[in-house]
């Protein structure tokens, strides 16, 4: 496509596991170099350049940063685009799924404050064993299918953690 | 008014020379002006030694009125003397009718859906108000710092929506500003209090102004300035504690809600004192056309905790928002006067569990802020390093679907700027338009949404129905405007994009205005556009000789830089002479040449960064 990877960008090797801060820091710096308020002085053309840089930029920090969307991203430049929508054949996390589901409706029906803090702690530890699992097993060809299975369980966690902030935003009312 | 200095060709201007920039608060109920001047941010006084100029607008038939004046002859005019205009940009007629028992002006409809007022002078707009605030504060501006400015970094709420910030930046271009950079009210702050205070951290800025609230939580790293999440009611602020009183009275007192717009302001005008005297007292006594009773602390206290909550939920919104905990918050700065109010103050450390900081003045904290970047961007030298401000969009951005719905394509708190695409397909064959309805807000249906423009995509090839893949990109930059562009990905076709905003001005209206300002001045027209584009042209000029400097001997060869400066050459030629056309004609030429160059400069200052080393360095070997 013509545009660099991302780890690229940052200037670091693809790989799952990532020091956060150093990512954070390198941000700043490029950031330093394109955001468009250096250019407030320059040609049009210029800023428009710059401006465009920076919502590159932006959009690949915020792809690392956050390990679902990493995952995601890493099996996709290693050659094996993974559709967005696709029916998921993962019978063993589907029952996983409909627990954590049906929990968060009884959370929000008996509007449990301290129940959701631990639902919260719960869902972490959940999500870091995913991303273990993944690290170990995403660059291994042979276990491809399981390193997308991991990855959309992932997803699905994340889409969790959001919808329990939406959860916790209702229930301040 | 200063004479602009055009250097003689060949010659660049002093560098020494600092370049004129300012930083502006255009409050809802205060406006200030501030600069930079011998290391040390500060807002600029008037002839009588006052910074605040208040918010007030009196049309008298042959004349206008701006700032303390204008206060003071509200209840007197009330028609013509507008104030707190703030709430009225990038609104439409339907919001205003709902503030409309708490305004006694008469409103009258433009072109667009935009209340325009009427006055003495005929109808106004809220930007032909605001602007001529702007008006007053640029030449204060002017006058003090002895030159014409650069341009002026103007502050808006970090809650304001897109309609709202255009409406800002339409007044500001009324006024003859050219804005460097809309800043959030919030940010500005952070700018001000962080560099005063050399912080470090996560810091919360709780600023609540006259009519809007805004609450911003940031990470200072290093002169970095990055905003984490950001939240607010831009219908939330001391007025409204006015208003609570005021309905106190109008009960208390047995009078009839319908009053005249005279004695609405006057009514509002002793309500307001009551709330200032209680920042000091613990009981005071409010008199209004013969009634007289005490108001107490507790009792004002308890008028407006519905208020206060409103403020408390977006800021654990925020907080949760931000992604980080409540104890990780290192400090709360209080910003906007109404933020003096003692319950404010004791209901915001409890949030936080700390002390709220008040050290710098409140009120002009904003506008010092604003002022430290826009010296900045004006191209001035910082010492002490760059600052770098990362703000994101306040609100969620998204798209009109079938059934009503909004589709979010940007959620909230994205940094900005952002770049998102959308792919959309043709329903009918050989469709050559197609229109897209941009909203912002956080909830399903649109109608509970706000209504942004209508964007309609034309020029699209004609194919079977189905077959054409147009991607829209919605870019959002750094004031948190959108822009919208669109491009058939078969055949590379740009579709010409038309906006129809739903509360703006459209270009009809603005161009009506911007002659009307010309002739009110008694300006030549056509004088003050040659003088512009010479403007343009020599900005240009600078800036390319100035990378021509720094870079051109590493990044250009020898034909390439013989073009650029042929082209620099014909430009100096044409400028001192009068065909403004041709002027502005040979400025897009030189800035064509010298595209390649740009994004050279800009791929080699990343790679710098990356490297870890300073520019200095490199250019020293």
């Amino acid at each position: 496509m013509g545009t660099p990877c991302h780890f690229a960008l940052f200037d670091l090797q693809p790989d799952f596991r990532l020091d956060l801060d150093q990512l954070a820091s390198r941000y700043r710096e490029l950031a330093r170099a394109v955001h468009p308020d250096r250019f407030a002085d320059a040609s049009e053309r210029e800023q428009r350049l710059a401006l465009e840089r920076s919502a590159g930029l932006n959009e690949a920090y915020q792809t690392l940063k956050s390990a679902p969307r990493r995952a995601r991203y890493l099996l996709a430049i290693g050659g094996h685009e993974v559709p967005q929508e696709v029916t998921v054949h993962d019978p063993e996390f589907l029952f996983q799924q409909m627990q954590w589901r049906e929990e968060l409706e009884d959370l929000q029906d008996s509007a449990d404050l301290d129940g959701v803090a631990a639902f919260k702690r719960r869902l972490k530890v959940a999500q870091d064993a995913l991303n273990e699992e993944f690290a170990a097993c995403w660059n291994d060809a042979a276990q491809r299918e399981q390193a997308e299975r991991l990855m959309r369980r992932m997803q699905f966690l994340d889409k969790l953690a959001y919808e329990v902030r939406q959860l916790e935003e209702r229930l301040d009312d | 008014m200063a004479l602009l200095q055009i250097a003689e060709p060949g010659q660049s201007p002093q560098p020494h020379q600092r370049r004129l920039a300012v930083g502006i608060d255009l409050g809802t109920t205060n406006s200030l002006v501030a600069a930079l001047r011998s290391g040390l941010s500060a807002p600029l006084p008037d002839a009588e030694g006052r910074v605040i100029l208040p918010s007030a607008v009196r049309y008298h038939a042959d004349r206008i009125d701006v700032g303390h004046g204008a206060r003071e002859a509200a209840s007197a005019d009330p028609l013509n003397t507008i104030l707190s205009v703030k709430r009225l940009m990038g609104r439409g007629l339907a919001d205003v009718k709902q503030l409309g028992e708490q305004l006694p002006y008469r409103f009258v409809g433009g072109e667009s859906h935009m209340p325009f007022i009427d006055t003495v002078q005929g109808p106004k707009s809220p930007v032909e108000v605001s602007a001529d605030i702007l008006k007053v504060l640029r030449q204060r501006a002017e006058a003090t710092l002895g030159g014409e400015l650069v341009g002026a970094v103007i502050t808006v709420p970090a809650y304001f929506d897109d309609a709202q910030r255009q409406a800002t930046k339409d007044a500001a271009r009324l006024a003859g500003l050219n804005v460097l950079r809309l800043l959030n009210e919030p940010t500005a702050a952070a700018v001000a209090y962080g560099l005063d205070q050399n912080a470090e951290g996560v810091v919360a800025i709780y600023d609540l102004g006259g009519g809007t609230f805004d609450i911003s939580i940031l990470r200072l790293t290093g002169g970095v300035f990055e905003v984490l999440a950001t939240g607010g009611d831009t219908a939330l602020g001391g007025d409204d504690f006015d208003y609570a009183i005021a309905s106190w009275i109008i009960e208390s007192a047995g009078l009839s809600s319908d009053l005249d717009p005279s004695a609405q302001r006057r009514l509002l005008e002793t309500a307001c004192a009551a709330k200032e005297a209680l920042t000091d007292a613990e009981v005071v006594s409010v008199s209004y056309d013969g009634w007289q009773a005490e108001l107490t602390r507790a009792a004002f206290d308890a008028l407006i905790e519905p208020m206060i909550a409103r403020s408390l939920k977006a800021c654990r919104r925020a907080v949760r928002d931000s992604g980080v905990e409540l104890e990780e918050v290192s400090a709360v700065v209080m910003v906007g006067g109404s933020t003096r109010v003692p319950r404010v103050r004791s209901a915001v450390g409890e949030l936080f569990g700390r002390q709220p900081l008040t050290d710098i003045d409140p009120d002009q904290v904003v506008a010092i802020g604003a002022a430290i970047q826009a010296d900045t961007l004006a191209g001035n030298q910082r010492e002490g390093g760059e600052l770098l401000l990362l703000d994101v969009i306040p609100l969620s951005l998204g798209l009109e679907t079938m059934g009503g719905l909004m589709e979010k394509v940007i959620p909230r708190n994205t940094t900005i700027p952002v770049a998102r695409a959308q792919e959309f397909t043709t329903y009918k064959d050989g469709q050559s338009a197609m229109m897209i309805h941009v909203l912002q807000g956080e909830r399903e249906l649109i109608s509970d949404c706000r209504s942004l423009a209508r964007f309609e995509l034309r020029g699209i090839p004609a194919m079977v129905a189905g077959a054409a893949k147009i991607r829209v990109t919605f870019q959002v930059d750094a004031d948190g405007l959108l822009s919208v562009s669109a491009r058939e990905l078969g055949s590379g076709v740009e579709s010409s994009i038309q906006v129809k905003p739903s509360y703006g001005l459209t270009d009809g209206e603005i161009a009506r205005m911007l002659k009307d300002s010309f002739e009110h001045a008694g300006n030549d027209k056509v004088a003050r556009q040659l003088r512009e584009h010479q403007v343009d042209a020599e900005r240009l000029l600078e800036a390319v000789q100035g990378a021509l400097d720094a870079d051109g001997e590493r990044l250009l060869d020898a034909e390439e830089r013989l073009a650029i400066e042929q082209q620099m050459q014909d430009l100096r030629d044409l400028m001192n002479g009068t065909d403004g056309a041709a002027i502005e004609q040979q400025t897009k030429r030189l800035s064509q040449v010298t595209d390649a160059f740009a994004a050279r400069r800009l791929d080699s200052t990343v790679k710098a960064a990356l490297a870890g080393r300073n520019l200095n360095e490199i250019e020293d070997n």
